[in-house]
């Protein structure tokens, strides 16, 4: 099933409503609501989740984690917070949670020195940045490459498509410092990924 | 929250944009089945509307209940607490005048019917004349019996010395058989009294 295949039966009122008023709606006991709503979010969710854990079937709890407890929640995004932050910011808390009760070490939460890891970057030029592989395993073994707050901040802006002051507040970090880490992921993942193009 | 003056970097975009295009991965159709049922099944209930909620209210046997409670115990009190209307202002004939001076117009307002009949003529009279004096053969039949009926209530029987007087009376003006009469009247009536000693000791005062 791709993200296309996947269309519940909404009606076209439902389709052009925020999602807050989705929310709302179905807090009123609107099921359909939540339908539209899940269908828009599903995808990058769970991609996300994928992408940050490595791992598909904790990605799947966590996916599934997500979305019950928004069901079973009554509460609504606070303040001038949008749905999307929102909900990828409980997915990512109960990520750490997740990790916190394994015993596993939080790599989102290490202090990380930006510029340890800045390489020199090559691939700056349009030509080169055309030229990215397409190979899908490349793709994925270029984004593990990346330190975890990077990884993070780039994959919330490519599956979450949030803005980076709403990456800055839902990862509680300063603006300046999210710009900085999605562009040294962006410079890794460019030379990374860069293929080698006949002069 | 948002900085409006963030603006992205044209070249940055297209590294987003290459991962999107080849970006995969679903969540299991089992996974959306299990989390669309759970939402369906926990769906809040829809929070009726004040008017349904009274409905629904009413329709309960207890409310029920009590409902008819509040109104019944609001009628007792309503009459009980209905202030009766005085029978003088009833039958006072000020009151009959203004109704008949009310229908007065209305009578000479109404067009006079083609071929008079004298049933609406007497329906028509003013109730204040009705009231004065009896106009017609069938008022006046009307009253009789009202007049008897309010005869005996009026009479009430003699006492036991008015009787006894009246015997003396009637003793004294030489009607012995009358007074006899009544002094079996008055025995049939007191049967336990003595009635002899009792006429002896009146005459004697």
């Amino acid at each position: 099933m791709t993200g296309k295949e996947f269309a519940p039966h909404m009606p076209a009122a439902l389709d052009s409503s925020s999602d807050e008023s989705l929310l709302a709606r179905y807090r009123n006991g609107d099921g359909a609501s939540f339908e539209v709503l899940y269908a828009r979010h599903r995808q990058g969710l769970y991609r996300f989740l994928v992408s940050l854990s490595n791992k598909a079937e904790l990605a799947e709890e966590i996916f599934q984690d997500t979305w019950l407890s928004l069901i079973r929640s009554a509460t609504q995004p606070q303040g001038r917070a949008s749905f999307r932050t929102w909900l990828f910011q409980i997915a990512r808390n109960r990520l750490i949670d997740h990790w916190r009760r394994h015993g596993v070490h939080t790599p989102l939460h290490d202090s990380y020195d930006e510029q340890l890891h800045v390489q020199p970057d090559d691939t700056s030029s349009p030509e080169q940045q055309l030229s990215l592989s397409r190979d899908q395993a490349r793709l994925d073994a270029a984004l593990q490459a990346l330190p975890e707050d990077q990884r993070e901040v780039f994959l919330l802006r490519l599956h979450g498509d949030l803005e980076l002051p709403q990456i800055a507040a839902l990862t509680g970090a300063p603006l300046e410092t999210v710009k900085s880490r999605l562009r040294y992921a962006q410079q890794k993942l460019h030379r990374l990924l860069a293929e080698e193009v006949p002069a | 929250m948002i900085d409006s003056k963030h603006t992205p970097d044209p070249n940055d975009e297209v590294l987003i944009e290459h991962f999107r295009q080849h970006a995969s991965g679903e969540p299991p159709a089992s996974l959306d089945a299990f989390i669309l049922a759970t939402a369906r099944r926990e769906a809040p209930t829809p929070t009726p509307s004040l008017w349904k909620r009274w409905l629904q209210a009413c329709q309960r046997p207890r409310w029920q209940m009590a409902f008819a409670t509040v109104a019944g115990v609001a009628l007792m009190i309503g009459l009980v607490l209905r202030s009766p209307v005085p029978h003088e202002e009833l039958a006072s004939p000020a009151s009959m005048e203004f109704s008949a001076d009310r229908q007065e117009p209305a009578v000479a307002a109404a067009p006079p019917p083609a071929m008079p009949a004298p049933a609406p003529i007497t329906r028509m009279a003013p109730q204040g004349e009705l009231a004065r004096a009896p106009a017609s053969p069938v008022q006046a039949l009307a009253d009789k019996p009202m007049a008897k009926m309010s005869k005996p209530a009026a009479v009430a029987p003699p006492s036991l010395e008015q009787g006894l007087q009246e015997i003396l009376r009637l003793r004294q003006a030489g009607e012995s058989k009358a007074a006899d009469e009544k002094l079996l009247a008055l025995h049939k009536r007191f049967p336990k009294e003595d009635l002899p000693a009792r006429l002896e000791a009146l005459q004697k005062r």
